[in-house]
């Protein structure tokens, strides 16, 4: 364990190097000068985000190794970074430390990064993690973190081996480190509510982009999908994986644990009739099909634009899941509701023991960063892996209830769904193209 | 959505009392308005399709003392069975979109079944009670704003003529349901804090247009998948389940409306314009969200209950079950009463005894809920009760010179966030959420 973690670790002093695990946790990284060296696998906008959010975090950070599928995203955020009057003195990347491709993340597991961030598309998460907590490596994963109950299955698994070798694995569901959420669900759980008997969650959205292929790009038919991954569900997980997450972790959180039973009804619309959206379908048909518009519709996406589920918790206490994307739309955020009062989860009760949150905000996606250094720096290190894959897993649940019309339990999902959407072996060439789900589909 | 507005509320009771103008009844109803002073119950059937028939004969079982005398239909084959059932002479069948007035018309008729598809119930309402009948109407009894509007109002009228006006939503005549709401209404459950109800059921029948059919003919053949006449299976069957809701609320109405829906499965011709699945948020006052979802595709998993959740207990109206600190189960009696019957039984008995129910505000509310849910998803947009009622121009009534020949292409189907909510402006858009965390990927 501790060989592992001096690869893990390493203080800016030569003598801290061989440092075992229990010294390193308990001494001079309290300084905050401790370097942590970071490689960022997935360089997109969130990703993008996730490094400045843990550059402001720590003053011990630095970005050392970046990694993407796409060479020019690997660059480009290198530029950024070497031009930002915030994050030049703090970025040091060797060209020997860009990587690029479908096995990107391979080779980022074995450079020398104390701690990987990783904001990918969600599909591939699970053997990235995978691969990253068998290297040794912190963790700071994006949610949601996986797109199927197989990846939802190895990223539980690889949370179990992070325990196992003490390894963090802090997810990006930030409301876990929002001080109004954490002291408003503290209250919650001790009482303040009464007992739990129902809840309403939402994030209904105005749209989403979509992405044609850049004039000139070389990218493949597979390559162009994971560029414009939100629209297939095998790489998005579908909006309610994909963003609801966030709202459905919360639910999860009150109840301390996934639901019990999943009910849902949903389908796709608008997304059909977008016409700005369908002028890029063709267009990226026309370009991998030498100018053909035949079957363009499946380069339009395949994702839903709206999901009803119901979930029953163990409790028997039944909560709405409203999630999807339409035109001037918008709707976020959740309520719980006691025998005794109710809540917004997020800085009010209502009720017998009505309370307000009197504290300031403060921007949780850099304190989901500093919670996870200061756990690294203090040997206990934060495990949420479970918990995002269980959130992760309850969002994808709603989705399989609305594709198939089928209601099912967590118990059946975990021990008999087969569900596997993403290919282990993943090369550049042809897409992976799955018609849309028509709201019974098959449960597998 | 093609629209039609030929008819205004006004315009709908001024014709009414045109098709009633010849008759003695009006206004001098009450509850000894029967033909000759004889206590006889005489029926005239209006809708004479499955569930017109099947209600006349559970009427007809209700109680002693009840004839149906008159038959009504657009199409004579569908009243065939009825008039075969109940020996009713040639002479006092009528056919056609207008056969309606003609049973309005007999004097000696003190009851009407309203049965027609949904549509046309309003209009049928209005001129019924302006003729001085009785009636026992079908649910839902409208399929948008403007019709809940006329039955209102012809309810209204009804009370002030001491008319009775009894919905087919049999649960509120179901012993299993009357006893639990009696103990939810008591307090068994403490304050109503959640709510949830469902109709996810497979298809119905389909009837297939014929080579040469008109559009009307082939729609009211057809009627449950055209918006216009059946208000989509939102209001056609999940009203049920709604009304059950309202009731557990002591009839409160929702003040907010957030819906979802779609077309996803059923996407043929013959399902016209209606909708799939449904998931709405109903928003009671004080804040108490429920849950309602309603599904009409095959082989997916079926649920048809509600459930009504206290401070102090969960209840299964459907099940006569209450859990918590007052637990209760329903204790049937040994036979149990056919709903489908009793609601008849309570009407008549209810006019015999001159204190006639009159349940048409309450079902018209139910109604209007599962429409505005409709209007809801059809356009993705949050709004208030208080603005579909004054704001919303929606007007699906049929015109009253409709004929089965006429030319009516089907309506597309809506396409959320391309449908338009009518009487909708930019400035009415629901105040957004509060826009909480990051846009992540957004």
């Amino acid at each position: 364990m501790s060989s592992q973690l001096n690869n893990g670790i390493s203080g800016t002093s030569a003598g801290a190097a061989g440092a075992t695990a229990a010294v390193l946790g308990q001494m001079a990284h309290a300084q905050g000068s401790d370097r942590i060296r970071v490689g960022m696998l997935g360089c997109g906008g969130r990703g993008n985000g996730a490094i400045r959010n843990c550059l402001e975090a720590d003053p011990g950070v630095q970005i050392i190794a970046l990694a993407d599928l796409f060479e020019s995203q690997v660059k480009r955020t290198r530029d950024g970074l070497m031009a930002g009057e915030q994050t030049k003195d703090r970025v040091k990347i060797n060209d020997d430390h860009l990587y690029w491709g479908f096995d990107c993340h391979e080779k980022l597991a074995k450079c020398e990064a104390d701690l990987l961030l990783m904001a990918t598309t969600p599909a591939f998460r699970g053997r990235q993690l995978m691969a990253a907590i068998k290297a040794g490596k912190h963790v700071f994963t994006e949610k949601p973190v996986a797109t199927d109950v197989a990846g939802c299955k190895e990223v539980m698994e690889a949370a179990a081996l992070a325990k196992e070798k003490n390894l963090a694995i802090v997810a990006g569901t930030q409301r876990r480190h929002q001080t109004s959420y954490v002291e408003t669900m503290q209250r919650v759980h001790d009482g303040a509510i009464g007992e739990l008997v129902g809840g309403q969650c939402y994030w209904f959205g105005g749209g989403i982009w979509f992405n044609g292929v850049p004039e000139g790009s070389p990218m493949s038919e597979i390559e162009w999908q994971v560029r414009n991954w939100y629209h297939f569900a095998w790489l998005s997980g579908d909006q309610i994986c994909e963003q609801h997450i966030h709202n459905i972790d919360v639910m999860n959180w009150c109840f301390n644990g996934p639901p019990a039973r999943f009910t849902a009804v949903g389908g796709r619309g608008w997304r059909s009739f977008n016409q700005e959206q369908i002028k890029t379908a063709k267009d990226v048909c026309r370009h991998f099909n030498n100018g053909s518009e035949d079957n363009w519709e499946k380069y339009n996406g395949d994702i839903w634009d709206h999901i009803y589920a119901e979930f029953e918790y163990p409790n028997g206490a039944r909560c709405l899941s409203f999630s999807g994307h339409s035109p001037g739309t918008g709707r976020n955020g959740e309520k719980i509701v006691g025998t005794k009062g109710t809540s917004n989860c997020s800085g009010s009760i209502t009720g017998e023991n009505a309370w307000s949150f009197p504290g300031r905000g403060i921007d949780p996606m850099v304190q989901e960063h500093k919670d996870l250094i200061a756990s690294i720096r203090s040997g206990q290190p934060l495990n949420e892996g479970q918990r995002v894959a269980e959130s992760t897993l309850t969002a994808i649940a709603a989705r399989i209830a609305a594709y198939t019309g089928r209601t099912f339990t967590w118990k059946w999902l975990m021990s008999t769904s087969k569900q596997e959407l993403v290919p282990r072996d993943i090369k550049s060439g042809p897409g992976l193209f799955h018609p849309i789900a028509t709201g019974r589909d098959e449960l597998v | 959505m093609i629209k039609r507005r030929e008819w205004t509320r006004r315009e709908l009771l001024r014709s009414s009392a045109v098709a009633a103008g010849s008759l003695m009844m009006s206004g001098a109803a009450g509850p000894l308005a029967f033909a000759a002073g004889s206590d006889t119950i005489r029926v005239g059937v209006i809708g004479c399709g499955g569930r017109g028939s099947e209600a006349a004969k559970n009427c007809s079982e209700s109680s002693p003392g009840v004839k149906i005398v008159a038959l009504a239909d657009a199409f004579g084959d569908r009243l065939q069975g009825l008039k075969k059932s109940f020996g009713v002479p040639d002479d006092r069948c009528f056919v056609g979109l207008d056969a309606y007035k003609q049973v309005l018309a007999l004097p000696d008729v003190n009851l009407v079944i309203l049965a027609t598809p949904p549509g046309f119930r309003p209009v049928h309402l209005a001129a019924a009670i302006q003729a001085g009948k009785n009636v026992f109407m079908e649910k839902p009894v409208c399929v948008c704003p403007a019709g809940y509007k006329v039955v209102v109002e012809a309810s209204e009228q009804a009370l002030q003529k001491k008319l009775a006006i009894v919905c087919g939503t049999q649960r509120r005549h179901q012993a299993i349901y009357v006893e639990t709401m009696k103990r939810i209404h008591d307090g068994a459950i403490g304050d109503i804090v959640s709510a949830q109800c469902y109709w996810n059921m497979g298809a119905l029948w389909v009837n297939q247009r014929k080579p040469g059919q008109g559009d009307v003919d082939w729609q009211i053949r057809n009627w449950l998948y055209f918006t216009w006449l059946s208000g989509d299976h939102i209001v056609e069957q999940h009203v049920h389940n709604i009304d059950v809701v309202n009731w557990a609320f002591q009839d409160a109405q929702p003040e907010t409306i957030h819906g979802l829906g779609g077309r996803q499965w059923r996407t043929g011709p013959e399902y016209g314009n209606i909708f799939d699945h449904f998931g709405v948020e109903f928003i009671y006052p004080n804040d108490v969200r429920t849950i309602s979802m309603c599904r009409q595709i095959d082989r997916t998993t079926d649920n048809v209950s509600e459930r009504i959740v206290g401070t102090k207990g969960v209840c299964r109206p459907d099940q006569g079950l209450i859990q918590g600190e007052h637990a209760w189960s329903y204790k049937s009696p040994g036979q149990e009463v056919d709903p489908y019957v009793q609601e008849h039984t309570d009407l008549i008995k209810s006019i015999r005894d001159g204190k006639p129910l009159n349940e048409g505000k309450r079902i018209a509310d139910s109604t209007l809920c599962a429409v505005m849910g409709r209007e809801s998803a059809y356009s993705r947009q949050q709004f208030k009760r208080a603005w579909f009622l004054t704001r919303c121009t929606l007007d699906l009534v049929p015109p009253a010179d409709l004929k089965l020949s006429d030319a009516k292409p089907v309506p597309a189907f809506a396409v959320p966030g391309v449908y338009q909510l009518a009487g909708w402006t930019p400035e009415e858009r629901a105040p957004k959420a509060k826009g909480k965390g990051k846009k992540k990927g957004a």
